[in-house]
């Protein structure tokens, strides 16, 4: 069954890879904002230098913003882009709630508008995941993973931005099927900035309060507060937990390898596939193609130690 | 406005020192006029309307919030250590706006909502006047305190979650114009200038100078001192709260990491004094610092420059304020 998902996802990825090299129309002359919510993580990193440097390729000129995790810079750049009248603007990841009125005006100033991981109404195209998949994926893991019983540890501090609640409720969907495993209460928070002490402290903290046998996984929509979680977890000699994530941040594809892992698995996201994927979409449209998905979803790979050197090769991280 | 400091100083002062200390009085409006003229020549669209009325409507949040600590500082006394400082502002915006939005989320009526968020930052101004002036504790630690105290008080409403929240308020303050600017803009201005005549042109601000600035002349002619920095901090509470409104029209809600802001906005008040003759806090300094960090933020942007360099300049603008206000000092 492992064989078959890993196979599965390699086709994917392959037909992704072939996607991504296809003929794409010029950016001559094309001036594009890529509007970050940070960049102070792999997955905002990777997708944000791919963006740019796939911009310069089709021969535009990249206008770089980057709001550096706080709201209030994002939506003051989001306001002020709407000055700059660049041919298209690409917004990546942020809580819809907050940008969601600003998108709104980028889009009634004219300017097309693109997003990655922000499935906003006013969005021409979102580049994304399939985090349904990620997040069914991962649960599955979990499941099996702990034979379907135990307490769980989740980590729901970003609910409100869409990725995160995507893989948050696919969770609890799979959970709802097996009644042995609880989530404890209350739901632990992540935080941004500071996520991996953050995360390590509280759970170094609830390691104390739950001795050895009442946790049996630890969940978090992406896996910053992961690493901080494993990190606790290795320092405290209870790698018998183990925990859940979404990215391919190294740091934790570092952890996979260590015997006694306290990683079960990660999913893997393809950040500069992603970030490359979402310039073409607007070179196409900028050139008259009109007819692009709401949704252009880019592979993951459900990643554990068994796997982990065919995820590398294939993101291109070896 | 006051001139006073002529009188003190300049009629001994020779020619050549004269002349420069006219250009450092003047220095900041100086670098600031030159800021703009070279965004104005250099960034596409920045002398557009649209985007003045769009860096004075983006700069409402933290110039009310720097208004407070402003009035904290003219009541105190602007020593940075022992004279009057807020620190709880932008956590009092933090927990103003959980307010608001829990409650209007709530169906509590628009009237109750915004007199409870009122009410929310006024009890945090009292509480930390009641610190400060009652037990006497230093303001930079006091209200360390309560902005801990305070955002702790805002995760348990949260959870630190964003709390997404629409109201016809914030409709109005979001989306409304008049006379073709932006509402925010608007409250921006408004409360600018009842502040400044609040404290140039009333009684109340001229003794609460006077309490600031020498504290015990103050005394010795009857004024209580006490209460003048007791009210100071009320009307910061309300300044946080004023801000809150501003803020949850701006994220249509509650958000996480106000606290963010405060380094901002204490870098602003001070900032402000520059812009003073005699640099001394006053609410038109800290309006025209605020719109000058605003300017800096938006010429950025358009120039393509990292928005991290604003930083970077902020830093040095504060530097030349420390280093103008000890080379003034020494002048006179």
């Amino acid at each position: 069954m492992k064989f078959l998902k890993i196979l599965f996802s390699t086709a994917l990825l392959f037909s992704a890879n072939t996607y991504a090299s296809d003929d794409v129309p010029s950016l001559a002359g094309k001036r594009i904002a890529i509007s970050m919510t940070g960049t102070s993580h792999y997955f905002d990193v990777k997708a944000f230098q791919a963006q740019v440097d796939e911009v310069k390729r089709l021969g535009g000129i990249p206008i770089t913003l980057d709001a550096g995790r706080n709201d209030k810079n994002l939506v003051t750049q989001l306001q002020t882009v709407v000055t700059q009248k660049p041919d298209a603007v690409i917004q990546t990841l942020g809580t819809l709630s907050v940008i969601d009125p600003w998108l709104k005006r980028i889009k009634a100033a004219g300017i097309p508008l693109f997003t990655i991981d922000a499935p906003s109404q006013y969005s021409i195209n979102n580049t994304t995941s399939d985090n349904y998949a990620a997040g069914r994926l991962l649960a599955e893991q979990l499941v099996k993973d702990t034979g379907g019983k135990g307490n769980i540890l989740v980590f729901n501090g970003f609910y409100g931005v869409p990725v995160c609640r995507i893989r948050y409720d696919e969770l609890i969907k799979a959970l709802a099927e097996h009644p042995g495993l609880k989530v404890l209460q209350p739901e632990l928070r992540d935080v941004i900035p500071n996520t991996v002490q953050d995360a390590r402290s509280q759970v170094a903290a609830l390691l104390n309060k739950y001795p050895k046998g009442e946790i049996a996984a630890i969940w978090s929509a992406w896996d910053i507060p992961q690493l901080g979680a494993s990190q606790a977890l290795i320092d405290a000699g209870r790698t018998e937990i183990k925990t859940y994530g979404v990215d391919g941040t190294p740091e934790v594809l570092d952890l996979i390898q260590r015997d006694d892992s306290p990683v079960g698995a990660v999913v893997a996201q393809q950040p500069v596939l992603i970030g490359k994927t979402a310039v073409q979409n607007v070179a196409r449209y900028l050139a008259g193609q009109k007819d692009l998905p709401k949704e252009t979803h880019v592979s993951t790979l459900l990643t554990t130690a068994n796997n982990l050197n065919e995820m590398q090769q294939l993101r291109g991280d070896q | 406005m006051s001139t006073d400091l002529s009188l003190v100083g300049a009629p001994t002062l020779p020619a050549a020192n004269r002349w420069q200390l006219k250009l450092l009085r003047h220095g900041a409006s100086l670098a600031f006029l030159t800021i703009l003229l070279v965004f104005a020549a250099t960034a596409p669209n920045f002398l557009s309307p649209t985007n003045l009325s769009n860096v004075v409507a983006q700069s409402a949040i933290l110039g009310i919030l720097a208004f407070g600590l402003t009035l904290v500082i003219i009541g105190g006394g602007s020593n940075v250590v022992s004279g009057g400082l807020d620190l709880s502002l932008a956590a009092n915006l933090g927990l103003s706006a959980a307010v608001y939005a829990t409650l209007n989320n709530a169906g509590a009526s628009a009237a109750s909502s915004i007199a409870l968020t009122l009410a929310c930052g006024l009890a945090i101004g009292a509480l930390n006047g009641l610190v400060v002036v009652g037990l006497r504790l230093p303001p930079l630690l006091a209200t360390l305190a309560s902005m801990n105290l305070i955002a702790g008080l805002e995760l348990v409403l949260t959870e630190n979650t964003v709390l997404p929240t629409d109201s016809p308020l914030l409709d109005l303050l979001s989306f409304g114009q008049w006379l073709g600017q932006p509402a925010l803009a608007w409250v921006f201005l408004v409360v600018a200038l009842l502040l400044t005549l609040l404290t140039q042109f009333s009684r109340y601000g001229l003794r609460l100078y006077a309490v600031g600035e020498y504290p015990e002349a103050a005394t010795a002619a009857g004024l209580p001192v006490a209460s003048y920095q007791f009210s100071s901090y009320l009307l910061s509470g309300l300044c946080g709260s004023l801000a809150s409104f501003c803020s949850a029209a701006w994220f249509s809600g509650s958000t996480t990491g106000s606290g963010e802001m405060l380094l901002s906005v204490v870098a602003i008040a001070f900032l402000g004094s520059v812009f003073s003759q005699r640099l001394r806090p006053s609410i038109t300094g800290t309006l025209l610092a605020t719109l000058l960090v605003g300017f800096l933020v938006n010429g950025f942007q358009l120039l393509n420059i990292s928005s991290f360099w604003v930083n970077g300049v902020q830093g040095v603008l504060i530097l030349l304020v420390v280093a103008s206000s000890s080379l003034l000092r020494g002048s006179v």
